[in-house]
């Protein structure tokens, strides 16, 4: 998990506190630098309330605590139980597979709109304006309404469940109609986030670039699969990344909108964590699960980022 | 782009309209009508007769209360992130000390943990830190998880400052402090507005460190009020809708008032 | 267990964490906090109409031993972790509200509650005052650790009388009829049962009520008490696959996995989309809420119909017998709290006034009294209902310990989509 990158500045690394109140003078090398000081708040309290935590979490994963008394030592304990569960093997599966299909979809169809939208025409920039109206609604308020709306009988299920193969609505209430449900819910929720990124990004494409094409006689897919895509590279990694870590945070629209149901077809890591932990009271064993997320979040970014160039990560990373 | 209009495009993109209204539309619709309309007609239909009735009821219910905490705790997280990341990237950019480079790869591997995985440590911390069930709660965890994202927004601007800047600064005999307050902050100040929306939403919209850290009926935020009235309105759909649509306003308002500096800031996290 | 001196250790760092926070919590500055300062401290659930009853209960008590009092209510939701937490320190409540059984299990365990027998003993008219089938439900290892202090809430078989009317159908006695009623309803385009699927806790009660009436209360009993292998019992066995059947055959509908108790099996009750409906007697209050007009003259109630073949007594109930009050082990005023308790929680004026509210208190020979609450017809059933019931067996999310609460929901979820029978649901509960 070495995440090297090139210190800010180059030249030696002094140690101490840098130069305050040394004179000014002319040479560019003496510029007054600023000292730890000016780092120190941020980089205690992240290690406190930050890199504690997730210290935390791996040495909790090898205790026992029921939220009562002191947490006590218990070995392996809690990651034998892990490694030999069928149902966190299943949650595991799911967690991934819910992470990649809402990739799949989204990833898609904020790059299309984002594009799009980053057109100067009048009637695009009207729409997008509605288009980014999700981004107003928190994900426990999107949850809650997307609830009542896929109620099978008085919600718009009933209508719209035939269209999708479910005849009688029953979509939150099937095993795979639940998970349908989820990447659905999700992807209305955070496309008009990932939008905005492309578009931005698509707008800061020189229109040069598309001019030379044109004269070259490239057609408009041409364009975008030459000039658009590779332009945008970076920000299709930002936005992965963005997505896969957050993929986490689906744990609030799965307990709003399922609550794990039906019969656990919709149980994920996180999810499992917070039943394990603030429902069992089996708190080392929901940090056991913390742990391999924390695992699995961080190997998964890691792997875009190597994947997609190991000196395109710290542009990225940085521009971030 | 082209001059031609794109038929296809225009397609989808009515297409993707009619995804995002329709919902947004059903909760509006739901929201304005009794629970007996409602119930009585089919859920596409046209609101047979509008009523205040549901919005008087969540008033009434305390979500007005639910609305000031979780403000609260939306600015006091933006001005500690603010506070804690602006320094901070200043040092990341300009300072030698090791510390700023420790600190800076930190922050880069903090981006890919997810903040929700550590809430058990969080929730042992909090209690032992005497912090249990205030708001204070809420915003330690989620300014410290919010941290990496700001400080790298703010270094990636900083660090496009020239450095002919920084000398003519010091020129002119300021120090690193003066050199922060007249040429960082006011250089930052689009990227603050990233760093601050950003944050801000993120607050605005936490929910498993308020349902986690904290109790009382008095500090719930607008998140578990709405989760709260689940319980409450189970029995009245539409009272509900009108508790989600509702806890939108601020932002909407905000959206209608500043269009343009909102999707700027947000945007602003993809980087350039 | 842990070592005495981890656990002292611990409570002593806890303790100053506890009363801070709740301070914090409750904005009561002053007082040094639960516990310690002399006030009686009582910790309830927020309930509009229980509330007031309890804080003028309060008030008749300090007016009388001239002791202070506090009431801190919390939302049900976050009550059980709330206490979860100042039950680890040495300020707890002195009174605390709870659902007995596992509610209150592991607090008996690390010997956190006081047990209550011999002070029921020494007063044989105040244990009296009580339904014994109420008080033993809140008994654990056969001791006494909770007072009822409110209404009891059985599980009821409510039904659609005008459904039953236009299809010429009596409400099921027996399993057979049962079946048989699901094929008519079935028929006339009626789900038979709603069951509102999304909300596991409701499912919960088809698997109390025909365990129960399969095999009697014991089998649940040996589980609770922690003998996994009673999920393996034949009864169980039985019990689920009855379940099962049932929803094989249509018995639920379709789409009932989608269904949400409030928003869903309520409204179809009502707007005749179903005919019957499993659920706590609060359903009655819920309905009177929300369809007054129905309640009055289309909600019929029944009790669940017996088993053929079954050893469990038809008049057993499930359900929550009633909810609790307990007394902290830690609590320095043990004295006032029992005190408290003993004034007040049989007293005519607090009885009459749970009366008044709609509540059926679960206290003894008050038939008469019934008749001042707004619907006597209603809790006059409900109080037959348990003072007949040989047995009132405490909701099983409630009474088993936590950690196997949740594997049991989600694998009865499986049970009702027809992923698991009664053998693979024994399988499931073994190795959760």
């Amino acid at each position: 998990m070495t995440l090297t990158t090139k210190a800010p500045s180059a030249g030696p690394v002094r140690r101490g506190g840098g130069v305050r109140g040394v004179r000014p003078a002319a040479a560019p090398d003496r510029t007054p630098r600023p000292g730890s000081l000016y780092i120190l708040p941020a980089a205690l309290f992240f290690a406190v309330f930050a890199v504690g935590p997730v210290i935390g979490v791996g040495v909790l994963s090898f205790m026992e605590w029921n939220g009562l008394g002191d947490p006590r030592f218990a070995g392996t304990a809690n990651w034998e139980r892990f490694l030999g569960s069928g149902a966190i093997w299943d949650a595991t599966g799911r967690t991934l597979l819910l992470t990649g299909a809402c990739w799949v979809v989204q990833t898609p169809i904020s790059l299309a709109i984002g594009v799009w939208s980053a057109g100067r025409q009048r009637n695009r920039a009207v729409l997008s304006a509605v288009y980014f109206l999700p981004l107003l609604l928190s994900s426990a308020a999107i949850a809650l309404g997307w609830k009542a709306i896929l109620d099978p009988n008085f919600g718009a299920a009933k209508a719209l469940g035939p269209l999708i193969g479910y005849s009688d609505g029953d979509l939150l209430g099937d095993t795979q109609g639940a998970l349908l449900c989820i990447v659905m819910v999700v992807t209305w929720q955070f496309v008009p986030f990932h939008a905005l990124l492309y578009q931005a990004a698509a707008r800061n494409i020189p229109a040069s670039i598309y001019d030379a094409a044109l004269i070259d006689g490239a057609g408009r897919a041409t364009a975008f699969r030459y000039i658009t895509l590779p332009q945008l590279r970076n920000t299709i990694i930002t936005s992965s990344t963005l997505m896969i870590v957050g993929s986490l945070t689906y744990f609030e629209t799965i307990l709003l909108l399922t609550d794990g149901g039906p019969g656990g077809a919709t149980h994920v890591l996180p999810f499992l964590m917070y039943t394990e932990g603030f429902r069992s009271y089996e708190m080392g064993f929901a940090a056991t699960i913390a742990t391999a997320l924390v695992v699995l979040g961080t190997s998964l970014s890691l792997l875009i980022v190597r994947f997609s160039g190991f000196a395109k990560m710290r542009s990225t990373l940085e521009g971030i | 782009m082209t001059r031609r209009p794109n038929w296809v495009a225009g397609g989808l993109s009515c297409v993707w309209l009619a995804v995002v209204l329709l919902p947004l539309w059903l909760m509006v619709s739901w929201s304005v009508q009794l629970r007996q309309d409602y119930l009585d007609q089919g859920p596409f239909d046209f609101p047979r007769a509008f009523t205040a009735k549901n919005l008087g009821d969540v008033l009434s219910s305390g979500f007005g209360d639910y609305l000031v905490n979780t403000a609260i705790v939306t600015v006091f997280s933006v001005v500690l992130t603010l506070a804690l990341a602006l320094p901070a990237a200043y040092a990341i950019v300009r300072s030698r000390a090791w510390l700023a480079t420790a600190s800076f790869r930190v922050f880069l591997l903090g981006l890919a943990i997810p903040a929700q995985a550590t809430i058990i440590p969080v929730y042992w911390l909090i209690t032992r830190l005497e912090l249990y069930d205030t708001l204070t709660a809420i915003v330690l965890p989620t300014v410290a998880f919010g941290l990496p994202l700001a400080v790298l927004v703010l270094a990636g601007s900083l660090r496009d400052v020239s450095r002919d800047l920084y000398e003519a600064m010091t020129l002119d005999g300021a120090g690193p402090f003066l050199v922060f307050v007249k040429l960082v902050l006011p250089l930052c100040r689009a990227s603050v507005t990233t760093v601050g929306i950003y944050t801000g939403l993120n607050a605005w919209n936490g929910f498993l460190f308020p349902l986690i850290l904290t109790q009382s009926d008095e500090l719930r935020v607008m998140t578990l009020g709405l989760w709260n009235f689940q319980s409450e309105f189970g029995v009245n759909t539409p009272a509900l809708m009108t508790g989600v649509l509702l806890s939108a306003l601020p932002v909407l308002v905000l959206y209608i008032l500043a269009r343009r500096w909102l999707v700027a800031g947000l945007a602003g996290v993809g980087g350039k | 267990m842990t070592t005495h001196f981890s656990r002292r250790h611990f409570l002593g760092l806890a303790g100053g964490t506890t009363g801070a926070l709740m301070l914090g919590a409750t904005g009561c500055g002053g007082s040094s906090g639960p516990g310690g300062s002399g006030s009686l401290t009582v910790w309830s659930l927020q309930d509009p109409v229980q509330n007031p009853i309890q804080k003028a209960a309060l008030k008749r008590f300090s007016d009388k031993a001239g002791a202070q009092t506090k009431l801190e209510t919390f939302l049900n939701t976050a009550y059980t972790q709330k206490l979860r937490v100042a039950m680890g320190s040495p300020n707890t409540p002195d009174v605390l509200f709870n659902w007995g059984g596992g509610s209150i299990r592991q607090y008996v365990d690390n010997g956190l509650l006081q047990d209550l027998t011999p002070e029921l003993e020494k007063n044989p008219e105040f244990k009296a005052k009580f339904l014994p089938s109420v008080l033993e439900a809140g008994r654990i290892d056969g001791k006494y650790y909770g007072i009822p202090l409110r209404g009891m809430q059985p599980v009821i078989l409510f039904y659609n009388k005008k459904l039953f009317e236009k299809h010429d159908a009596q409400p099921p006695t027996t399993w057979a009829e049962t079946l048989k009623l699901v094929d008519t309803f079935k028929k006339a385009g009626v789900t038979p049962f709603a069951v509102a699927g999304a909300e596991s806790w409701t499912q919960l009660m088809w698997l109390e009520y025909l365990c129960d009436r399969i095999g009697g209360p014991d089998v649940f009993g040996a589980i609770a008490e922690g003998d996994k292998s009673g999920w393996a019992d034949p009864a169980m066995v039985r019990a689920i696959d009855a379940i099962a059947d049932l929803a094989g055959r249509g018995g639920f509908g379709t789409n009932f996995s989608s269904v949400q108790y409030q928003t869903g099996a309520s409204p179809l009750l009502a707007k005749g989309k179903a005919a019957m409906h499993l659920m706590g007697s609060w359903e009655y209050t819920n309905q009177l809420d929300q369809e007054p007009e129905f309640t009055k003259d289309g909600l019929g109630w029944t009790t669940f119909p017996a088993f053929e073949g079954g050893a469990g007594d038809p008049k057993a109930i499930v359900g929550n017998p009633t909810n609790y009050f307990s007394v902290s082990k830690r609590s320095e005023n043990a004295g006032k709290a029992l005190g408290f308790l003993k004034q007040e929680m049989g007293s005519d004026t607090y009885v009459d006034a749970l009366i008044k509210g709609g509540d059926v208190p679960a206290v003894a020979d008050i038939e008469a009294r019934l008749k001042d609450s707004p619907n006597p017809e209603f809790a006059g059933f409900v109080y037959d209902m348990v003072r007949d019931a040989p047995s009132f067996q405490l909701s099983w999310d409630q009474a088993i310990e936590n950690k196997y609460a949740q594997p049991m929901l989600t694998n009865l979820q499986k049970v009702f989509l027809g992923k698991l029978d009664g053998k693979g649901y024994a399988a499931a509960m073994k190795a959760a």
